[in-house]
């Protein structure tokens, strides 16, 4: 069985999660039923574990069993592995499914259709079937031989690794959510029931009979009683028994029946030792690592580079295994190095039993099935899952040999797939690809999440009474589950980095490990790389003040004396009427809560300009007094009164300084209004010329609406230019000013100052909920909400001078249009700005 | 005693024949110096010099235990970088006497400029006379004593390292104060006084670092990226980027900073395509085989060039900002491929040094690592004026990174968030500029090419300096650049993206009739071969990978850069964290990617009809959208966004 798409990574699938960025992580990939891994880890750190249990189970019937004894893909996989070692994914699931397993209520899926699936053998990949097509809505039989369901996955695994009742929470389940599948036990094929009568019964039959005998070692002295094969010596500790072993056993073989084989066997009464016998050294044993390291712990004797020649029997109580030593020979087709005998080495191994796991084949008494099969598997076809006849499909172990529970699992997937196909008629179905879903769950926000080190759950080995086979590892406790949770790297998350997208670094990942001589790999990877992005700057993406730039002084502006001068900031306005530490002024709050109010005037004092409102912060903060026509009349407590004007120019009535030093100011929203507002402006000598960008007129929080309009900003400038009057009123830009970066280009297309009210609101704990609403959250003192604004700022003072000094200017106000480009077409038409590169 | 007069030789002949001399063990003796500029530059043996004269800039620059004599005044710079050995000046020293000394003696019996000791790690600068104006400026280490007055803002922004005053205090700069001093150290200042024969009987204050700006007062909430890269345009104005930015901010009161690069989308090498199909056929087998691919670099004014495999480079990158072993990996890569490696910011180290093939060794503006023997096993020398990540500002490296190794190789206090001076102490303008490139080549004998790396600015103006100042290539970087630590405004908003610049450059360059004179790098953002090819078409003469290297290497693009505590062990000095790197595996990583960028290369140039890289040209490119057609002045041939594609299977 081969999947060629393991050669190149999947490219995004867009549309299919709605995220374009979307590619799956490599633990995501390696699992072969789709795990969404990365999702279900962010989730147990967030503390969902309802979501997590959801994510793990979507693609996974047998996820209790799996939290427990999956052969988990998904950890050599894991990027991590390569740093501190891979996230412990599966002690994560076990941890989520003994919390949730046992008691989760899934929704039934009903019965919708009239075509029913017999299945022969409710193993991992049969029963697998059957969920997907008994969700699908078909009516589905599976007749298992044994007395009761689960195959190799109760049959194989001893109890000490998955204890009994794990099995019943994963079928409670299954047959709760699966109200149309039926299992008849004790129903063997070829015993109790024939293919053909399946055949009549049902519309389609899956065989998933299964890889369920022991292969026979081919060496003289095997049919010694004291000889026996390894699943059939694990079926009958399954089934319970307990018997009474030698001091000495030897398990022959590397994979995991013979991990599980030798562990057993030294829990049972009278076994004081096992040795296991491998013909390839300890980089080669398939055996899982942890199954390993758990052996190893427990005290049981690895013999590596050991090939097993003949059982001789030694009398009655004892057997001798001659061995050859083997060295490592020619790889073989499968690409491992062949052990080699090596001459003169034979030796002989003491013991009072050997266990021979050295693989496994399928085999059916059932003469219809027999002529479906090779030797020791149903002849299937891997593109289809069909079999020599039509009607009869095959998967799992049984048909493309021994493999894990996972593994046969997604051969389920992948059989009711086409299963499924072909009850729909369709006779050519696009070739089936593994689920990959993203949940797009936050990446945890977890200070340590570097620093972590990998944590196993406590280990207990054989423990106090072995023959109980009690648990080797307990979960991990909800911190330990946490910690663990927190170490992932988050594979299937953008990190904000547009040019470094999860797609982009896959690629390059990619490029490290290929075979500079593999022209067909190198060619797929040129193909993949020359698609190009979609244009991110489309038609309709508006002017907006995040595509200007500044131009960094370098080898041309070194002429000013940075040793001498810090860049300043401070302000005047009104030729020397106000003058103010900070180019800012805050607005907005005219009906926030008071004690908002008095946390942002605590914020502003002593810095900023003051408030720009209708009403008063309050005693203390300078006032700009909005004067709306024919509303309140002026006030001489404000230190300046700014008239507003509405889209037709009217202009205000018997507007007079009532002190020396009050500015006077025009404020304008309109394109249409700008002119005359302007003109009124300089004919009566106003100070200051409030300009609002802010898209929404009217409302509160007007900013919320979206980008400022630019072009306000440019039409104002080019106005004064023609009445060459730049330099005789103050612009106040009001809109979009999120940071000083933000103020700085505003204030290098022209404006003295800039007004802000959202970014001042979120620093002073208001939120953004609902459709564009501002709400203001309550569990802050008015300390707090000064303390955050007064920084927020300073930061943005600290930001403007940065911007200003990294143009080689020692002021901020000396920063001018030219020190600036635009990076789209849309903002240099609004702005008037040199696109960047031309010049 | 060898004596060398500067009647009869030029400057360049005669540093050979000191050098040569100073081999021989002799003591020199140099007449008639008439001020010149470079004396005695790049001497590394003890051996007295004695200057009968007067001196210009960078007497004794780049030298280590020389014992300098000179009997009247020099010029600015004196001593610049000095190891071990001594200058003795006779009379008055110009400005930044002693800058970036890293244990030399430096006595000047008359005054001394503005700026002196600006950057010294170690060593002691004595002044007789007065201090002008910042004296000890930035200054990291080692000890300066003023016998006269000190000057306006007296020990500015130092950040380790003693002044002691004999004369009036006229002011104290930003971040220093005046402290105790103790009898052993009058002691000692005593025992400096007898040696040099100076009379002094006066008391001393001292003045050190105040520690109020060496660390940020409240350390910013360090928070994993959040996936948002859309910014506004297409998205909420307001989007969570900017909620949380404002909210990071309103606690701290300043600029946040993170490391990576630049998180938007801006105009890029991907909104260009190739005009001609690119197919199998026009591949074929062994394209690697089929173009050649070698490039020189940096030979335009008879240096010895850069001799590469293919046009490409390392990016600079710093030990620093990078772990030993990630530095290590990426040397061993560029030596398997054939390429040159750059030490970026932080000094070379013998790991490095060993692994790399060709090595560019970098000098910024606070001279950290930098010295003469480091320069003379370098492959090539680099001035650094700006990075296009955070251009117009120095490096940041902040304190969990600066370790005690660390700042051994930089010569600096272990334990300081460090901010690297955004100017060098000795180019103020083009002119300086000129004679700094100069006091290289002096100092190393014209043997190696003098490059400078330039974040994109205003490119159309500074490359046209470049170029008339004589460098032999730009590091032309554009904002796409990835940094290890920087202002998070600054990496968005600061700079001209890597496209316009390359486009610029060319302009300008072709404006001054001057192409052929200046060879250029280009970097920011090229991701693979794909992207380098578009570069040279557009007139690079090679490109520059950073940050896909180190993706290549193992790096998650997490853009946690700046917490030191990276994850793979990149971007980290942590040892528990940096053990998690393996270097030669990592190596093999890069090494590969390299070769596939190689194989990329080599496969568009062929299909686009040419036998060798240097027959790439803008006829081969058109533009895919209209801010990329208006930048690069290529035809705008949208419809080649689906035409532009590659069926690998032929």
């Amino acid at each position: 069985m081969s999947d060629n798409s393991a050669n190149l990574m999947p490219t995004e699938q867009i549309g299919a999660t709605g995220d374009k960025h979307y590619v799956p992580a490599p633990c995501q990939i390696a699992c072969p039923v789709g795990t969404d891994a990365p999702s279900y880890i962010g989730y147990i750190w967030n503390g969902q574990f309802d979501e997590a249990f959801e994510a793990i189970t979507a693609t996974n019937p047998f996820s209790s069993i799996c939290g427990r004894v999956c052969d988990a893909p998904c950890e050599p996989a894991c990027r991590r592995e390569a740093s501190d070692g891979a996230l412990q994914i599966r002690n994560l699931k076990r941890f989520v499914m003994e919390k949730l397993g046992a008691t989760w209520k899934p929704e039934a899926a009903p019965v919708t259709r009239q075509q029913s699936i017999g299945i022969v053998g409710a193993g991992p990949a049969g029963l697998v079937a059957a969920h997907d097509l008994a969700v699908a809505g078909f009516k589905v039989d599976v007749y298992e031989m044994t007395d009761r369901p689960g195959g190799m996955m109760i049959w194989g695994i001893p109890a000490f690794r998955l204890p009994v009742g794990t099995i019943e929470e994963d079928m409670n389940r299954l047959m709760a959510r699966c109200p149309g599948l039926t299992i008849h036990t004790n129903t063997g094929l070829g015993r109790d029931v024939s293919l053909e009568e399946l055949k009549e019964r049902h519309d389609a039959v899956v065989l998933t009979i299964g890889s369920w005998w022991g292969k026979k070692m081919g060496i003289p002295g095997e049919a010694d009683s004291r000889v026996v094969d390894g699943v059939e010596f694990l079926r009958r500790i399954n089934s319970g028994e307990r018997p009474q072993m030698p001091k000495e056993v030897v398990v022959i073989g590397g994979g995991d029946v013979a991990m599980d084989a030798c562990r057993a066997a030294l829990r049972l009464p009278g076994c004081e030792h096992v040795k296991v016998v491998y013909r390839r050294g300890p980089d080669e044993i398939p055996a899982r690592k942890i199954e390993l390291q758990g052996a190893v712990e427990e005290g049981i004797e690895f013999v590596y580079n050991t090939q097993q020649v003949e059982v001789i029997a030694d009398g009655d109580d004892n057997l001798k295994l001659r061995c050859v030593q083997t060295g490592m020979g020619e790889p073989d087709a499968d690409g491992r190095r062949r052990p080699e005998p090596i001459a003169g080495s034979e030796h002989d191994i003491d013991c009072g039993m050997v266990i021979a796991a050295v693989g496994q084949f399928g085999d059916c008494d059932d003469a219809s099935t027999k002529a479906l099969m090779g030797s020791d598997r149903v002849n299937t076809e891997w593109d289809n899952m069909r079999t020599g006849d039509p009607k009869v499909f095959a998967a799992g172990d049984g048909a493309f040999g021994g493999s894990t529970i996972v593994m046969a699992m997604s051969h389920g997937q992948r059989v009711a797939y086409y299963v499924r196909s072909f009850l729909d008629g369709d006779e050519a179905p696009v070739t089936y690809r593994t689920p990959w879903r993203t949940r797009r769950v936050p990446v945890a926000q977890d200070l340590n999440w570097e620093i972590n080190a990998l944590h196993h759950p406590e280990f207990h080995g054989v423990g106090e009474n072995p023959v109980e086979f009690p648990e080797i590892e307990s979960t991990y406790t909800w911190e330990e589950a946490r910690d663990e949770a927190a170490r992932c790297y988050r594979c299937d998350a953008e990190t904000g980095s547009a040019d470094y997208s999860v797609q982009n670094r896959e690629d390059i990942f990619l490029m490290a490990r290929m075979d500079k001589t593999d022209v067909a790999r190198q060619a797929k990877m040129l193909a993949k790389r020359m698609r190009h992005r979609e244009n991110p700057f489309p038609e309709d993406r508006p002017a907006t003040v995040d595509d200007l730039v500044f131009l960094p002084a370098n080898l041309s502006r070194l002429v000013i004396d940075p040793y001498r001068e810090a860049c300043r900031v401070s302000t005047d306005l009104g030729f020397g009427r106000m003058e103010i530490e900070q180019p800012f002024f805050a607005t907005g709050f005219d009906n926030a809560p008071a004690s908002v109010k008095d946390g942002v005037a605590i914020g502003l004092k002593g810095s900023s300009g003051g408030y720009i409102g209708v009403q008063p912060l309050n005693d203390d903060t300078p006032w700009l007094q909005l004067v709306l026509p024919g509303q309140i009349a002026p006030s001489a407590e404000a230190a300046g009164q700014i008239h507003v004007v509405g889209p037709r120019f009217e202009a205000p009535q018997n507007v007079t300084r009532l002190h020396e030093n009050q500015l006077l100011g025009i404020s304008v929203s309109h394109h249409e209004a700008l002119e005359d507002a302007i003109v009124f402006g300089l004919e009566n000598k106003f100070d200051v010329l409030l300009v609002n960008g802010s898209s929404a007129v009217g409302r509160d929080w007007p900013e919320l609406a979206g980008p400022p309009d630019l072009s306000m900003m440019r039409e104002t400038i080019t106005i004064l230019r023609r009445l060459n009057m730049e330099e005789e009123i103050d612009i106040l830009w009001f809109g979009g000013m999120r940071s000083g970066t933000d103020a700085a280009k505003i204030i290098g297309m022209g404006a003295k100052s800039v007004v802000m009210g959202m970014t001042l609101a979120l620093a002073a704990g208001g939120e953004i909920v609902g459709d564009h609403e501002l709400a203001f959250a309550p569990d802050y003192s008015e300390e707090e909400r000064g303390h955050a604004v007064h920084n927020i700022l300073k930061a943005a003072s600290g930001e403007a001078s940065m911007m200003a000094r990294c143009t080689g200017k020692t002021n901020l106000h000396n920063l001018e249009p030219e020190d600036m480009r635009a990076l789209t077409l849309a903002t240099n038409e609004a702005t008037g700005l040199v696109l960047a590169g031309k010049h | 005693m060898v004596t060398i007069d500067l009647n009869d030789l030029e400057i360049r002949e005669a540093n050979e024949r000191i050098r040569e001399a100073a081999a021989q063990g002799e003591s020199i003796e140099v007449l008639n110096p008439d001020a010149r500029h470079h004396i005695g530059v790049g001497v590394i043996h003890p051996v007295d010099i004695h200057v009968r004269g007067s001196a210009g800039y960078f007497l004794a620059g780049l030298t280590d235990t020389p014992r300098f004599h000179v009997e009247s005044n020099v010029g600015w710079g004196v001593a610049d970088n000095m190891y071990q050995g001594s200058v003795v000046v006779g009379g008055n020293a110009g400005a930044i006497a002693g800058v970036a000394i890293r244990g030399a003696d430096l006595v000047i019996k008359g005054n001394m400029g503005s700026r002196a000791g600006q950057v010294m790690k170690k060593g002691t600068l004595l002044c007789c006379g007065n201090a002008n104006f910042m004296a000890g400026y930035m200054m990291y280490g080692g000890r300066m004593i003023i016998l006269g007055e000190s000057g306006e803002r007296l020990g500015e922004d130092m950040s380790g390292g003693e002044i002691f005053l004999g004369g009036n205090l006229t002011s104290l700069g930003s971040d220093a104060e005046v402290t105790d001093i103790d009898s052993a150290e009058v002691d000692e200042i005593r025992e400096f006084l007898d040696r040099y024969e100076i009379p002094f009987k006066g008391s001393f204050q001292k003045v050190v670092n105040a520690g109020k700006k060496l660390r940020y007062s409240t350390s910013e909430r360090q928070m994993r990226s959040i996936p948002y890269f859309n910014f506004s345009g297409d998205s909420d104005y307001w989007n969570r980027k900017i909620q949380e930015d404002v909210y990071i901010k309103s606690q701290i009161g300043r600029y946040r900073v993170r490391g990576y690069g630049g998180a938007r989308e801006l105009p890029h090498l991907s909104d260009i395509a190739f005009r001609k199909d690119i197919s199998m056929a026009a591949i074929g087998d062994d394209p690697v085989g089929d173009v050649e691919m070698r490039t020189k670099i940096g030979g335009k004014n008879g240096a010895n060039p850069l001799d590469l495999t293919m046009p490409v480079l390392i990016a600079p990158m710093s030990y620093g900002a990078l772990s030993r072993s990630a530095k290590q990996a990426i040397a061993i890569a560029s030596g398997m491929a054939g390429i040159a490696e750059n030490t970026g910011e932080g000094g070379m180290s013998d790991a490095q040094r060993d692994a790399a093939g060709q090595l560019i060794f970098q000098m910024l503006g606070g001279r950290l690592g930098w010295n003469i023997h480091d320069m003379n096993r370098a492959d090539g020398l680099e001035i650094y004026i700006s990075q296009g990540a955070k251009p117009g500002f120095g490096g940041q490296l902040m304190a969990k990174k600066v370790t005690k190794e660390l700042a051994d190789i930089r010569g600096i206090p272990a334990g300081i968030d460090l901010r690297s001076p955004s100017r060098h102490p000795d180019i103020l303008g083009a002119d300086d500029l000129v004679i700094k490139i100069e006091e290289l080549r002096e100092a190393t004998g014209y043997r190696l090419p003098v490059s400078v790396k330039l974040g994109a600015g205003r490119i159309h103006d500074d490359i046209k300096i470049a170029v008339k100042d004589g460098f032999d290539f730009v590091e032309l970087d554009g904002m796409q650049g990835s940094t290890g630590a920087g202002g998070a405004e600054v990496m968005e908003y600061v700079g001209i993206p890597t496209l316009a610049a390359i486009c610029e450059a060319e302009t300008a360059l072709a404006s001054i009739g001057r192409r052929d004179d200046l060879e250029i790098v280009l970097m920011g953002g090229i991701r693979d071969g794909i992207e380098a090819v578009k570069g040279l078409c557009l007139g690079a003469d090679a490109i520059a990978l950073g940050t896909a290297a180190i993706i290549a290497g193992g790096c998650i693009a997490c853009m946690q850069c700046h917490v030191g505590q990276c994850v793979t062990g990149i971007a980290t000095q942590d040892p528990e964290h940096e053990k998690r790197y393996k270097s030669k595996v990592e190596a093999q990583h890069i090494y590969t990617f390299l070769e596939s960028v190689r194989w990329q290369i080599a496969a568009i140039t062929k299909a686009l009809g040419h036998s060798n890289v240097t027959g790439l040209s803008r006829d081969d490119l058109v533009a895919l959208t209209p801010e990329a057609a208006e930048i690069t002045g290529l035809p705008y041939e949208p419809e080649r966004r689906n035409a532009d594609v590659f069926q690998e299977a032929g």
